[in-house]
């Protein structure tokens, strides 16, 4: 080999590294082979009518995962998020009905479903916050609590079916019109970029990862460590509530179980982001990608005929690779 | 600003216990400006409390604090910065996943103007530039500032500790064994870099147990021992053995 044919060449491998090394880039490469794979299985998969459901589908989980991802690189956990959008989405349903029943006007009352659907998955995001930083019981059992008591009152409230009758309007405006996105759709996009903005660009995501990485130094750096994790799980309830508004406009109706499970997805799509449940570490565009694989596997499994309770054992998969690559990262590092 | 000489922060008849747990009895000292105090003796953490109390981590359990001759309450580590006390923490001062630059300006972070600065986000070019000269000016050789933290040597992370300490200090820098874990030339450096903080007219509060380096860069000793200062004398006073024996007993002080 000539000196420059061997200097290309380990110029070569090391970009394959760093490219190796980059979560983003494998996530992508991933999300490709699982479109590539369901695309042979069955050709019917690379269609817009497919890829507008897979949108529709991310929506929510991408809401709830991007409050996750503030949460786990905080250092802490949000087990409430999937019961929280059911409950916000019951309640804001009730709201919609009744000013349905008095004659409001359609917008007004989706208006006023949004704010309540926000208004109720804050609130429990507060509750959270006081259960963690004000009673100091750990987030994991703290949101537990609150998982249970949210999706219980939605089961009791409703007796367990949806609660529909509110303006025909709002299934309207779930339908695609900029290609295959929805009104929704692209208020959900939005919100995530600017979301993710104020993650790697503004104070709110420094301090964020400050806290998770060491919260002693944050504290002695002057930052208001229990005001901010008051404000991140206030975020998470918040864009679960969110998600419940999103649901209801899917489906016409509120559904005590629509977000049933919606927290082990959040988790899934932030840990296979490359997020460290540790804290200190993910990436905003990890977890964009891994709701993104959610999503594709979910519909993936359905359109090549197989049952789509095998999407949980696809996704455990992941989550391991995911860890895996992490852990081998760090210890590179560590060399 | 205090002329060289002037008692900066003093504490008097400082106590503070945990329950039925005492760890420190009606402690008294003072830094003055352009003066480094050693504080040396006994266990690390009665000496770790009285720093968390000199920089409002802790309430003390009785006792009175003075900065500038005013008495003060730190309700939280936040105000006694904003008076101009800098403390520079035992190993935990950093946050690992966040780069140098993001370290030096935590809690003070310099935002972009106009209405994106009030939305809170952050002029990231500034602080890196600044967070090198800043470091770059107290002597301490630098890593690139956008390096993780967690990528960094022992040495190079408490030179980042202290560069930070130092650069925002205006009153007073506690320094929380800050040559722990430090080569001989790395703890050269940061002598150095001490001197030259006391030399801006600085008070410094120096904790370590390498008695050495408290002979070297003090001006003045205090030695506790079972949590009470027993001890508060001018290092001229003192030689290795005398300090040895002060802060073990073997010589008795009143």
């Amino acid at each position: 080999m000539t000196p420059t044919a061997s200097w290309t060449f380990k110029v070569f491998v090391k970009k394959l590294r760093m490219l190796l090394a980059n979560q983003q880039f494998l996530l992508l490469v991933v999300l490709l082979a699982m479109i590539g794979f369901f695309t042979a299985l069955n050709p019917i998969f690379f269609s817009s009518a497919v890829f507008g459901n897979i949108l529709l589908d991310w929506g929510p989980v991408v809401l709830i995962a991007v409050g996750e991802t503030f949460v786990v690189i905080s250092g802490g956990i949000d087990l409430s998020v999937g019961a929280n959008v059911g409950l916000s989405g019951v309640v804001a349903a009730y709201a919609m009905e009744a000013m349905t029943n008095s004659h409001q006007g359609q917008n007004f009352t989706i208006f006023i479903g949004l704010l309540v659907a926000t208004g109720v998955g804050t609130f429990i995001g507060l509750i959270n916050a006081l259960l963690i930083t004000k009673a100091r019981i750990v987030p994991f059992i703290a949101t537990l609590a609150t998982l249970g008591a949210a999706g219980g009152m939605s089961i009791v409230f409703t007796g367990g079916g949806p609660i529909a009758g509110g303006p025909d309007k709002a299934i309207t405006l779930s339908v695609p019109w900029l290609g295959p996105l929805s009104t929704p759709g692209i208020v959900v996009i939005i919100l995530v970029t600017v979301i993710g903005l104020f993650l790697h660009k503004a104070r709110f995501g420094r301090y964020t990862y400050a806290i998770g990485s060491n919260s002693f130094a944050a504290r002695i750096a002057g930052i208001n460590v229990q005001l901010h994790l008051t404000k991140v799980y206030a975020l998470s309830g918040l864009l679960a509530g969110l998600a419940g508004m999103y649901f209801y406009l899917r489906l016409g109706s509120g559904a005590p179980t629509s977000g049933a499970g919606g927290e082990l997805d959040a988790i899934a799509a932030v840990v296979i982001g490359g997020a460290s449940l540790s804290g200190g570490i993910g990436r905003m565009s990890g977890t964009i990608l891994g709701a993104f694989i959610l999503t594709t596997v979910t519909s993936g499994l359905i359109i090549i005929g197989v049952a789509p309770d095998w999407k949980q054992v696809v996704v455990a998969v992941l989550i391991a690779a995911a860890v895996l690559v992490q852990g081998l990262r760090s210890s590179a590092r560590d060399i | 600003m205090a002329k060289i000489g002037d008692i900066l922060l003093e504490v008097k008849n400082i106590s503070k216990s945990y329950g039925s747990v005492v760890a420190l009895t009606d402690v008294n000292m003072n830094v003055r400006a352009g003066e480094v105090v050693g504080l040396v003796g006994d266990n690390g953490a009665v000496k770790s409390t009285l720093v968390k109390v000199l920089s409002g981590a802790y309430q003390p359990t009785s006792g009175s604090i003075f900065l500038d001759g005013i008495e003060r309450h730190w309700a939280s580590p936040h105000e006694a910065i904003d008076a101009g006390i800098e403390t520079l923490y035992q190993d935990s001062g950093l946050a690992p996943h966040l780069s140098v630059s993001a370290n030096v300006f935590l809690g003070r972070e310099k935002t972009v103007p106009g209405l994106l600065g009030r939305m809170g986000f952050l002029s990231q070019k500034y602080m890196d530039m600044t967070a090198h000269a800043d470091l770059d000016r107290v002597g301490i050789a630098v890593p690139p500032s956008s390096r993780s933290v967690s990528r960094l040597s022992g040495g190079q992370r408490q030179a980042v500790a202290i560069g930070r300490a130092v650069s925002w200090a205006s009153k007073v820098i506690i320094l929380d064994e800050p040559t722990n874990h430090l080569g001989a030339r790395q703890a050269g450096e940061v002598l150095a870099v001490i001197k030259a903080v006391k030399a801006r007219g600085l008070g410094v509060i120096f904790i370590s147990h390498t008695l050495p380096h408290v002979l070297q860069v003090t001006d003045r000793i205090v030695v506790l021992r079972l949590g009470k200062a027993v001890c508060n004398a001018p290092t001229s006073e003192f030689d290795a053995d005398r300090l040895l024996g002060t802060i073990t007993g073997l010589i008795e002080t009143t």
